[in-house]
């Protein structure tokens, strides 16, 4: 479980963008909704312990991530996973950036690639394995994002916008892949598209201005959010 | 007179990239380190290294002959009028220029894969590392346009440097002696190789800049 517990956050010399937030982030899908600029990529990124809060507890796994050396929080950090909103890609093929991860775990390049086959089969991009990454498509980006997250196989699994961009029947597949994982993993996806999130979310957290505004199920927000944005 | 002007050339570009080898080894650090600051200064620093581009050879000869002087703090290593003298300047005056162009190249490089290689599960090492892998093409870039300052620069290599035939004497020193001479024809297939050398430089650039 990630538990954020007070959370202040601002950039540099600007506002706050995240005012006291506290969210338990537990088994299953937890759907953060609200307009942009509301906070969701920061809330995510201090989520997955890419960034500091200014005030404030992350806690995973009840341990406090930053009062933890340097050596547990790389073990901690690689039980998360967080893709970002825009694609970045690194430089070579796809399957040099599907295996990147587990490359750095300590995994042989022949385990990596045998993982990274059987991801790429499930988001149907086996034929673009070779492709350098300069070539691929913004939906094609965005798929090899996610195969290069899924392949971790990590606890937590937090997604920004992960279906931005996509074929609506490949939109379907990658929910379809997430919807599969929720009994296992503590997952959660930031989007701006509530229609297809939704239906698998097991809870729904609306921020707005940095602020909380709403936690609650989804079949108790659904209408009404639907209806505002 | 060619096998001089041979020895010029070669002379010219083995100063020259020795003195933008060793402006990037303490350049590469240096960057890596500022752009990881959060904190105002950091664009204070960066301000002062853009300015520090435009600083006249002549000052930064000045200031290393008064140094490497005999009577001078570092007169002792007695390095005035060697090709190493000319090497310690050269490094130092294009030290502004390929920290501002490393900052650019580095700034882009850590905003987006310092983040991405932090939540695949690198360490600080690998996700360093991973930034260096993906700039390493730009880092070439950065390494070329500097180098094509330094080797035509005057002011250092005339003032630490001595013009010493043989020695001492870079495309530059030779250029300036032999229009002092009335030795245009000479000083024009100085101008000529320099030209060309420089020009093949930034041509190189471009090519990489556009492949990558």
């Amino acid at each position: 479980m990630i538990v954020l517990r007070n959370i202040w956050f601002s950039y540099v010399d600007e506002n706050y963008v995240l005012k006291n937030i506290n969210i338990e982030f537990s088994r299953g899908i937890t759907v953060v909704l609200g307009p942009n600029g509301s906070g969701k990529t920061t809330l995510l990124k201090i989520a997955s312990c890419l960034y500091k809060p200014i005030r404030g507890e992350v806690l995973i796994d009840d341990i406090n991530y930053w009062n933890l050396n340097e050596e547990e929080k790389i073990r901690f950090r690689r039980k998360i996973v967080y893709v970002h909103e825009k694609p970045i890609l690194l430089r070579g093929s796809v399957l040099d950036n599907i295996i990147y991860g587990l490359i750095i775990r300590g995994y042989s390049r022949d385990e990596a690639i045998k993982k990274a086959h059987k991801i790429s089969k499930e988001l149907n991009i086996t034929s673009i394995l070779s492709r350098r990454t300069e070539t691929l498509s913004i939906g094609e980006r965005r798929l090899v994002t996610l195969a290069r997250a899924l392949v971790l196989d990590t606890d937590y699994l937090l997604l920004d916008d992960p279906i931005a961009h996509l074929h609506p029947s490949t939109r379907e597949l990658v929910v379809d892949i997430v919807r599969s994982m929720k009994d296992e993993k503590v997952i959660a996806i930031a989007t701006h598209d509530p229609l297809s999130t939704l239906k698998i979310a097991s809870k729904v957290i609306i921020l707005d201005s940095g602020r909380i505004v709403n936690i609650s199920e989804p079949r108790n927000i659904i209408d009404k959010y639907i209806l505002e944005y | 007179m060619y096998t001089e002007i041979y020895g010029i050339a070669l002379r010219s570009l083995l100063i020259s990239s020795t003195a933008t080898l060793l402006a990037l080894v303490w350049s590469i650090p240096f960057t890596a380190k500022l752009i990881s600051i959060r904190h105002r200064s950091k664009d204070i620093i960066i301000g002062i290294f853009n300015t520090l581009i435009g600083l006249p050879t002549v000052l930064v000869g000045l200031v290393l002959y008064l140094l490497f002087s005999y009577s001078g703090p570092l007169g002792f290593l007695e390095l005035l009028y060697t090709p190493y003298t000319i090497i310690i300047g050269e490094s130092i005056l294009i030290t502004p220029l390929v920290i501002s162009l490393l900052y650019e190249v580095f700034s882009r490089a850590y905003n987006e894969y310092w983040e991405l290689a932090l939540t695949l599960g690198a360490d600080k090492l690998q996700a360093y590392k991973l930034i260096i892998r993906e700039v390493i093409s730009d880092i070439f870039v950065v390494s070329l346009i500097s180098f094509s300052r330094a080797i035509g620069e005057l002011g250092v290599a005339l003032i630490v440097g001595g013009n010493i035939k043989g020695y001492t004497r870079v495309f530059t020193t030779a250029i300036a002696l032999e229009i002092e001479k009335g030795e245009f024809e000479t000083a024009i297939i100085l101008g000529l190789l320099l030209f060309i050398v420089v020009l093949s430089v930034i041509l190189t650039a471009r090519i990489i800049k556009r492949r990558v």
